[in-house]
């Protein structure tokens, strides 16, 4: 296997986003810094950290993997010693790389200012699943864009996650199970909780095998 | 004799709107090799079926000896291909992707790629968007020219570029024939630089190939007829004629399989002939697209 | 140095052989004198290397050089290759200016008288 060359195109990558990674790491942290404040602005930093991950979610596929095909590189890439299945690769984990830096970054971020403020332990679960909300929609989106090859599909999805993400904060809201762990002092991971966790790995791991199959059976790639 | 760098037999792939239709053609080591055809002909094509990048529906296609697509990666360490359509990164300079393939292709040659530099007038700290269309297509043939790979594929690699920058690749182009391990497959618009600097020329139009072979024998089977006709009778198209104007007592018939004996065939039938000229590539191509649309009832 | 002319509409080999010839005739090169070899040849003329081959080939065809297996061709080491090829070079003139005398009708006999008009006022220039 070409390890190499796949570590090559990853390396490019990250140079080549690099200021997309930093800024939206840091702009996360003001938004977690801000979290501490209590009323309007402690709002104001929920939002904008939310609003980050999201952002990015939509961005970097768009960015890195329809800029492939749009911007004409994908013929220069492919010209190197690599197959299409390698490039899917090499494109799936730069992607999630450079996403799991920010998003690593602010889980650890928002666990730590969880537990270390007087902000009850009890919202971490919950917090949990609703930051790995937009893992989830990167994901998504990032295989569309991989799959679909034109900038029309990820627009389609990008929109209908942004939807779902609308959806969930009134859903949660309403599910009283969920709420009676938000004020305790310690986590609770009742069943509701681990199944949502467990269906976004799910959602990830189904879209990422999808995009495998489906890329490696692409006639024309180029 | 050597295994043919590049071989495709019976290569078939289907699209829409249009079809390759039984493709076939043979690169032998050494040489270059000129694909030349219209717009839509299926030049790029049959270039992506060859570098790998597109399956053909049915047929052969060797690179190398690697079996295409499925031995595309093993090919590519070796092939150094260049396209119309490929870009490089607008943000990065060109230093930065000449070290891009230089971390990847351990023969990059950064003495040979610094005199590419100086010919080509490029400064390596530029960015690419900053370059002009001549200069961004130099950068990218540079890239692929300093690897020194055993196969050059180049699609329309001296399309849209001033004589001067013209003139700047083919010079490379040739360097690249000093060795005689080397070949190159080029397709192009342009027929004088076809005309000059292949050995072998393939032509294809609508899908198909129409004649692939040694260029001075191909040159050499085309000529225009210029004769004299004495009034009222109209000149017969022999074997070997492919075209007949005539206005009054003046015609001009077109050969492509010309034989001394085929004007005094003319001669015996009271023509007399003026002169017997020689034909560019590009009157040939003319001709010859135009010859084989009638054929085949377009 | 060779030189192709792209205005010129005679196939390129042809060129290479008359200017080779035209070498040869002037006494840049004389007899046993090595020719570049083919790839070289191509490389700086940007040629293709078919060309050249052809025009050796014609070329030893018509006795100008000698080729040895492995050792590159060379100018054929006949005494007077030089002004052989001058004089074929004249005939070919000569057939020319024939051609069009034939062409506008003038005989032979004007022809004749015209030349030696022509010949007397060139020596008569270059003496003064």
């Amino acid at each position: 296997m070409n390890g190499s060359l796949v570590r090559h195109m990853i390396a490019k990558d990250f140079r080549l986003h690099r200021e997309l990674i930093i800024i939206s790491t840091v702009v996360g942290f003001i938004g977690l810094a801000v979290v501490q404040f209590r009323g309007l602005t402690g709002l104001f930093g929920i939002i904008g950290f939310f609003t980050t991950l999201i952002v990015l979610a939509c961005i970097l596929p768009q960015a890195s993997v329809v800029m492939d095909r749009k911007g004409q590189h994908l013929t220069f890439l492919m010209s190197l010693p690599i197959s299409a299945t390698q490039y899917t690769t090499a494109k799936m984990l730069s992607a999630l790389g450079m996403f799991l830096i920010p998003w690593l970054t602010l889980v650890i971020g928002a666990l730590s200012i969880i537990l270390g403020s007087d902000i009850p332990d009890g919202l971490i679960p919950i917090a949990l699943v609703l930051i790995t909300l937009p893992l989830v929609g990167f994901c998504l989106m990032t295989s569309v864009a991989l799959v679909g090859e034109s900038e029309g599909w990820t627009v389609g999805v990008m929109i209908a996650i942004n939807f779902a993400y609308s959806l969930c904060w009134p859903l949660i809201a309403r599910n009283n199970e969920l709420r009676s762990g938000f004020g305790s002092s310690t986590p609770v991971w009742s069943p509701t909780i681990l199944t949502l966790l467990g269906s976004e790995f799910a959602v990830i791991a189904a879209a990422l095998a999808i995009t495998y199959y489906l890329q490696s059976r692409k006639r024309d790639f180029v | 004799m050597m295994d043919p760098v590049i071989r495709m037999e019976g290569v078939r792939k289907k699209y829409r709107y249009f079809a390759l239709d039984n493709i076939a053609l043979e690169l032998q080591p050494g040489q270059i090799m000129g694909l030349i055809g219209p717009n839509g002909a299926g030049k790029s094509t049959t270039i992506r079926i060859l570098m790998g990048l597109v399956h053909q529906d049915q047929g052969d296609v060797r690179v190398l000896g690697y079996r295409m697509p499925a031995e595309q990666i093993a090919a590519k360490w070796e092939i150094g291909f260049a396209s119309e359509d490929m870009r490089l990164y607008g943000a990065m300079t060109v230093r930065w992707h000449m070290d891009f393939i230089r971390s990847i292709y351990p023969r990059w040659d950064e003495k040979y790629a610094q005199l590419l530099l100086k010919r080509f007038g490029l400064n390596p700290e530029q960015r690419i968007k900053g370059l002009s269309h001549g200069q961004r297509v130099k950068s990218t043939l540079l890239l692929v020219l300093a690897r020194c790979p055993r196969l050059l594929v180049l699609d329309e690699p001296t399309t849209g570029l001033d004589p001067v920058a013209r003139h700047e690749i083919l010079r490379e182009l040739s360097a690249v024939m000093k060795d005689e391990g080397r070949s190159i497959l080029f397709s192009s618009h342009n027929t004088h630089d076809v005309e000059q600097i292949s050995d072998q020329i393939t032509f294809i139009d609508r899908g198909r190939i129409i004649d692939s072979m040694d260029k001075e024998a191909y040159l050499d089977r085309w000529r225009r007829l210029r004769l004299e006709v004495p009034l009222g009778v109209e000149l017969p198209a022999l074997p070997g004629i492919i075209d007949i104007r005539q206005d009054g007592r003046l015609a001009v018939a077109t050969a492509n399989e010309f034989v001394p004996d085929l004007a005094n065939a003319y001669e015996n039938t009271g023509a007399r002939i003026q002169s017997i000229e020689n034909m560019t590539l590009e009157e040939i191509f003319v001709a010859n697209v135009e010859h084989s649309r009638e054929e085949v009832g377009a | 140095m060779l030189v192709i002319s792209q205005s010129d509409k005679r196939p390129i080999y042809l060129q290479i052989m008359e200017q080779i010839k035209r070498r040869i005739a002037v006494g840049d090169w004389a007899e046993g004198h090595p020719l570049p070899s083919i790839r070289q040849l191509a490389v700086d003329l940007q040629v293709s290397v078919i060309t050249v081959k052809r025009a050796y080939l014609e070329l030893e065809r018509e006795g100008v050089i000698i080729t040895q297996q492995g050792k590159g061709s060379r100018v054929t080491a006949t005494a007077g290759i030089g002004l052989k090829l001058q004089h074929e070079e004249l005939q070919k003139h000569l057939e020319q200016v024939a051609r069009l005398s034939m062409l506008l009708g003038v005989k032979p006999r004007e022809l004749e008288s015209r030349l030696r008009e022509v010949s007397d006022n060139i020596t008569a220039k270059e003496k003064s």
